[in-house]
């Protein structure tokens, strides 16, 4: 019972320090971009897809080199059931709306739906993701952050263009941009973000694998449910906030394009390591709930582009049902 | 009673019922009207750092729109127009504009459901509670 209690303790601990490393380690790399001359808008598309799924990526890959495939791929599988259905489905019923633009939806759900399609295929004709199949998700990520920097990039144009000159008296708090250098102490932090980053996903990855020997559970069901879950905090606090505060496309972008990295890249580059085979359960069942998951929340934001807290409890409902099905029924 | 400095806030929703009827308050007295905005910063433990900075430039720029859109609102022979943009609690911020610019009434929109006003909170219920002026809260109601 002892072990347990400490295995939990170390299972909460290693997810704040993987979320916290995978902070420290894209705050800095997104300075030295910026010391090395990157545009700013390129950094902060690039920073914003990957920071938030930095968990998942890392425990996918702890899974792979360990030799837990499964824990991995119930990671990514389940992290992006859980982002749309219970991520998304929390925040609409918490504030009420959440708006989404055409564009905004057209890409990021086509991109997002296309992703889990071509990931259920390859599940189905090669028997999980191998070299190749990675090699795909990793050239079509580098289309998808192109297309990203692209519109990003019009926007700020466009943003420019609008600004008039203002006629009343403005009392405005600028945070000045200071233009840093590549120092020890950035090199330093960058170094303990990765450092964390690993030793966190291992743990979790341990205690994870240890709980499931112990509690009898499918090392599957745990990727599918508890880390998944776990690594999708910054997910669920971002999204969460950003639609209370009323940033629509932050919120729903934010689930659209995590689902995107973690199989692009979540499980691709797992996958340059070691073949990541499929179990036949994930194939009839946990995919093809991803993808109807998907299919469900494009239908109901298409509706009145966006999502209502009715919208949200569907979400809600959904996902509790696919739980139930999956763990008491399946296993 | 003739109001001679107003703060008028909104976060962007129901600007016009906001401000089409500060403006008949206002009628033809000579009046400084504060159009404030205040970018909210909070955000929960494990924000990642770059989204928290990302979030609070979108917040910023809409809060630039809003101003914008007030200033063409209020603009009268006369109205003085001082547009207010600001990072923090919107309410004890509000609260403390409205103290240190010694303001005589404070205008700000109410009319959230008793479900969205439990589950996401209400600024203008704080400000109620700890304005040092009057205030004029004008129920908006979702087209």
């Amino acid at each position: 019972m002892l072990w347990i209690l400490t295995l939990i303790v170390i299972l909460i601990i290693s997810l704040i320090i993987v979320i916290k490393s995978a902070d420290i380690f894209v705050d800095r790399i997104v300075e030295v971009g910026g010391a090395l001359g990157i545009s700013e808008i390129i950094l902060g598309v690039t920073a914003s897809a990957i920071g938030t799924s930095l968990p998942e990526f890392g425990s996918a890959m702890m899974a792979a080199i360990f030799n837990s495939p499964d824990l991995g791929v119930g990671v990514v599988i389940g992290s992006n059931i859980w982002n749309i259905a219970g991520i998304l489905g929390i925040s609409a019923v918490f504030a009420g709306t959440i708006r989404s633009s055409l564009k905004g939806l057209t890409r990021d759900g086509t991109f997002t739906l296309l992703t889990a399609l071509i990931l259920m295929g390859f599940m189905y004709f090669t028997g999980g993701v191998n070299a190749w199949s990675s090699l795909v998700f990793i050239v079509m990520y580098g289309i998808y952050l192109w297309i990203l920097i692209r519109d990003q990039k019009k926007e700020a144009n466009d943003k420019k263009t609008d600004e008039t000159p203002s006629r009343g008296t403005t009392e405005i708090s600028y945070r000045p941009k200071e233009k840093k250098k590549i120092t020890p102490s950035i090199v330093a932090w960058c170094l303990v973000g990765l450092a964390g980053l690993i030793i966190g996903c291992r743990l979790l990855i341990y205690s994870g694998e240890e709980l499931a020997t112990i509690a009898g559970i499918p090392l599957m069901i745990m990727g599918l449910f508890t880390l998944a879950i776990g690594t999708s905090i910054p997910e669920l606090v971002v999204t969460f906030n950003s639609a209370r505060k009323g940033l629509h496309d932050l919120s729903i972008g934010t689930v659209l394009g995590s689902n995107t990295f973690n199989i692009m890249i979540g499980l691709g580059i797992p996958a340059l390591i070691m073949e990541i085979p499929t179990e036949q359960i994930s194939l009839i069942f946990d995919a093809p709930v991803m993808i109807f998951v998907i299919i469900l929340l494009l239908l109901l934001i298409k509706r009145g582009m966006k999502l209502t807290r009715i919208d949200g409890l569907i979400l809600l409902i959904t996902y509790i049902t696919y739980s139930v099905i999956r763990i008491a029924i399946l296993g | 009673m003739v109001y001679k400095k107003i703060l008028v806030t909104s976060m962007g929703e129901f600007l016009d019922q906001i401000t089409d009827e500060t403006m008949e308050l206002i009628a033809d007295w000579e009046t400084d009207v504060l159009g404030v905005y205040v970018v909210e910063t909070s955000t929960p433990f494990l924000t990642p750092k770059k989204v928290e900075e990302m979030m609070i430039t979108e917040l910023t720029s809409r809060g630039k729109q809003v101003l914008d859109e007030m200033e063409k609102k209020f603009q009268a022979p006369n109205i003085h127009f001082t547009k207010i943009l600001k990072e923090g609690d919107p309410a004890d911020e509000i609260v403390n504009i409205a103290e240190e610019e010694g303001v005589d009434l404070l205008v700000m929109g109410t009319g959230k459901s008793i479900v969205d006003k439990h589950l996401l909170g209400s600024v203008s219920e704080k400000v109620v509670h700890s304005s040092p002026c009057t205030i004029l809260l004008i129920r908006t109601v979702k087209e």
